[in-house]
């Protein structure tokens, strides 16, 4: 029989690519951060989608209301810090306010996402991707590729142009999703690159799938220092 | 009039005033008041043991409302099998976050047993310091008045064992509103009618309160420890010996948000097949007490207008008193979702018929076969007859 003293030495247990209904997300924000600080997590990063206007497909987005826009922001902006208030309070979990860079094309081999973690002022996806890292590096922001190689969901389109550019790409990123819901990308690993796991959290089943732990600090100062060093970073696939 | 009708028309009558019975009784179990008022200083201590396996909804909430008891001196033990189980962390936080609660927990991995929560409870029950225990289920929530509501019908001469009414709250999902139905009709109704009407111990596993040295009694824990209704078990015996089994007038609310239909239909074949071993005979009046299931089946049988009607007054009936016990247990279960009582009454009737055909059960990862008084046997000594005779297909959807 183990009896448990003191949890000093456990890593947090993180997601940093949950989406919700200020994009295409089929809980609202506040239901998000109950769940996943119900379920123990220790910080997440709420990661709506901004998307471009370069593509029909963006334009459609936008009209849809499934992405925020420059108008939305400010409201976006203002809510997740309201609800990383509460979570602090209620369930001692981090909520980072971030974004999800979305540049779908037809062309899988253009499309791109990107994470901006800690994010404080907007970031235009029409922008062009020196610009949109320039900003990005402005705020402090941590910048992850996602989803960067085929994944193997039906319903879920390839973005491979960070992969298929990634010598030119990889100096600006600070970590690539080696896990991504239930796909794995062997080849983020093969290549040496920062990592990190994450749900692409859309609806309550994404909930148990991949995660990273972290042998850090409980702040984000700390947090961002483990994935860009990417030391004491480890996944996990979350089951129930 | 027609033989058939002469049958349907009374067995839908007996059906309806069975609910109508229920929510009655319900409503005298929740208002029962009496018990003498205890002074501060003589509340006993308790230990509370709360067996944890894997994220229920609200699990952090869940297990918070336990540290925020009003009542004097109580420790909590989480219980745990696996190091790797996810609530760990969520228990791990719990405590953490309150540390003025004494919180144990406990990771302890025992092959003696065949019921995974009896397994998964025996090392915190050893280590219980109080000989007042409460077992309560990790997907309850309880306020800060839970405890001594329920330790105070305990403290009557000859009350063996004290539970509660269960309801169900938070239905995001449909299974999850499926489910709370159920919790606040047929489980919470039923409950106290067994309880209040026919005398009769039903205690479910989600809010036990009783003495170590009665249940010792009894055999201990681990005379139950190959018995998968073991509250229902537990509570049955302490009757047996002679000691009072009681119902508090608290309820404990069952947190049910984002569970899907396959866990609502598996929950309850599970329940089923339990209800089954334990009333024999009697499990066929559940069949009857299922008014809308009974008049859809007549309907489908001999469609007409006079077959409808009598569906039509079945469901109005499940759907009204479906909307008084939520009522009566302050479930705040939106009037609308009252309306799919009737529906829920016919996914459960049809569900009635599974133990019939077989006796496994899958319960949070584990796959058991249910024996005689519910105990865990070998597979192929459960005297199924039917399933091994189905086609393979049929087969895998009984289990």
């Amino acid at each position: 029989m183990n009896t448990e003293r003191s949890s000093a030495a456990a890593p947090l247990l993180c997601d940093f690519h949950i989406h919700t209904r200020f994009s295409d997300g089929q809980l609202e924000l506040a239901a998000v951060v109950d769940l996943f600080g119900q379920a123990g997590f220790d910080a997440i990063s709420i990661t709506d989608h901004v998307a471009t206007r370069e593509t029909a497909i963006g334009w459609v987005a936008r009209g849809l209301r499934l992405s925020v826009t420059e108008r939305t922001f400010d409201t976006y902006l203002a809510a997740v810090r309201e609800e990383a208030r509460r979570a602090l309070e209620t369930y001692g979990m981090l909520v980072i306010p971030g974004v999800e860079i979305t540049k779908d094309y037809l062309n899988a081999d253009l499309s791109a996402h990107l994470l901006l973690i800690d994010i404080q002022e907007y970031v235009c996806a029409s922008w062009g991707y020196e610009r949109i890292f320039e900003a990005a590096r402005a705020q402090d922001a941590l910048v992850i590729a996602c989803h960067p190689h085929h994944m193997s969901a039906r319903t879920d389109r390839n973005t491979l142009y960070f992969w298929n550019n990634r010598q030119h790409f990889a100096p600006h990123i600070d970590a690539w999703e080696i896990a991504n819901r239930d796909d794995v990308f062997g080849a983020v690993g093969l290549k040496k690159y920062p990592y990190v796991a994450s749900s692409d959290f859309h609806r309550p089943r994404h909930l148990y799938s991949w995660k990273t732990l972290l042998s850090c600090g409980r702040n984000v100062g700390e947090i961002k220092r483990c994935l860009r060093e990417n030391r004491g970073v480890a996944i996990t696939l979350f089951r129930n | 009039m027609d033989l058939s009708v002469m049958i349907v028309v009374p067995v839908v009558g007996l059906g309806i005033a069975g609910l109508l019975l229920q929510a009655v009784a319900l409503r005298a179990a929740l208002r029962r008041r009496g018990d003498d008022p205890v002074e501060e200083q003589a509340w006993p201590p308790v230990s509370i043991l709360k067996p944890l396996s894997g994220l229920d909804d609200n699990l952090f909430g869940n297990l918070e409302s336990f540290c925020r008891l009003d009542y004097p001196a109580y420790e909590i033990i989480f219980c745990l099998e696996s190091p790797n189980d996810p609530a760990l962390a969520v228990a791990r936080k719990v405590r953490d976050r309150n540390p003025r609660t004494p919180v144990s927990i406990l990771v302890s991995r025992s092959s003696e047993g065949k019921n995974p929560k009896v397994r998964n409870m025996r090392a915190g029950y050893s280590a219980a310091r109080h000989d007042i225990l409460l077992v309560s289920d990790s997907n309850v929530v309880v306020d800060p008045a839970y405890l001594k509501a329920t330790v105070r019908p305990l403290l009557a001469p000859g009350v063996g064992l004290v539970t509660n009414p269960i309801r169900g709250c938070g239905g995001r999902s449909v299974g999850s509103v499926l489910e709370n139905l159920h919790l606040n009709t047929f489980v919470a109704g039923g409950t106290a009618f067994l309880f209040g009407i026919l005398r009769l111990p039903c205690v479910v596993g989600k809010s036990m309160l009783f003495r170590k040295s009665g249940l010792e009694q009894i055999g201990g824990l681990r005379a139950f420890r190959d018995v998968l209704a073991e509250d229902y078990v537990i509570g049955r015996e302490f009757h047996r010996a002679g000691q009072r089994v009681v119902l508090a007038p608290h309820p404990v609310t069952n947190v049910n948000i984002y569970g899907g239909t396959k866990r609502f239909l598996s929950r309850h074949s599970r329940w089923g097949k339990l209800r089954r071993r334990l009333g024999g005979p009697r499990y066929l009046a559940e069949l009857i007490g299922n008014p809308v299931f009974v008049a859809a089946c007549a309907a489908a049988a001999r469609p007409g207008s006079r077959s409808l009607a009598l569906l039509g007054a079945a469901a109005g009936a499940a759907a009204l008193c479906a909307a008084w016990k939520s009522r009566l247990l302050d479930a705040r279960m939106p009037l609308p979702l009252c309306l799919l009582a009737p529906v829920k009454d016919l996914v459960i009737g049809a569900l009635w018929f599974v133990p019939l055909v077989s006796m496994r059960v899958a319960w949070r990862g584990h796959r058991l076969h249910v024996g005689p008084d519910t105990r865990v046997v070998a597979p192929g000594s459960t005297g199924e007859w039917l399933r091994p005779r189905l086609p393979a297909f049929l087969r895998t959807r009984t289990a």
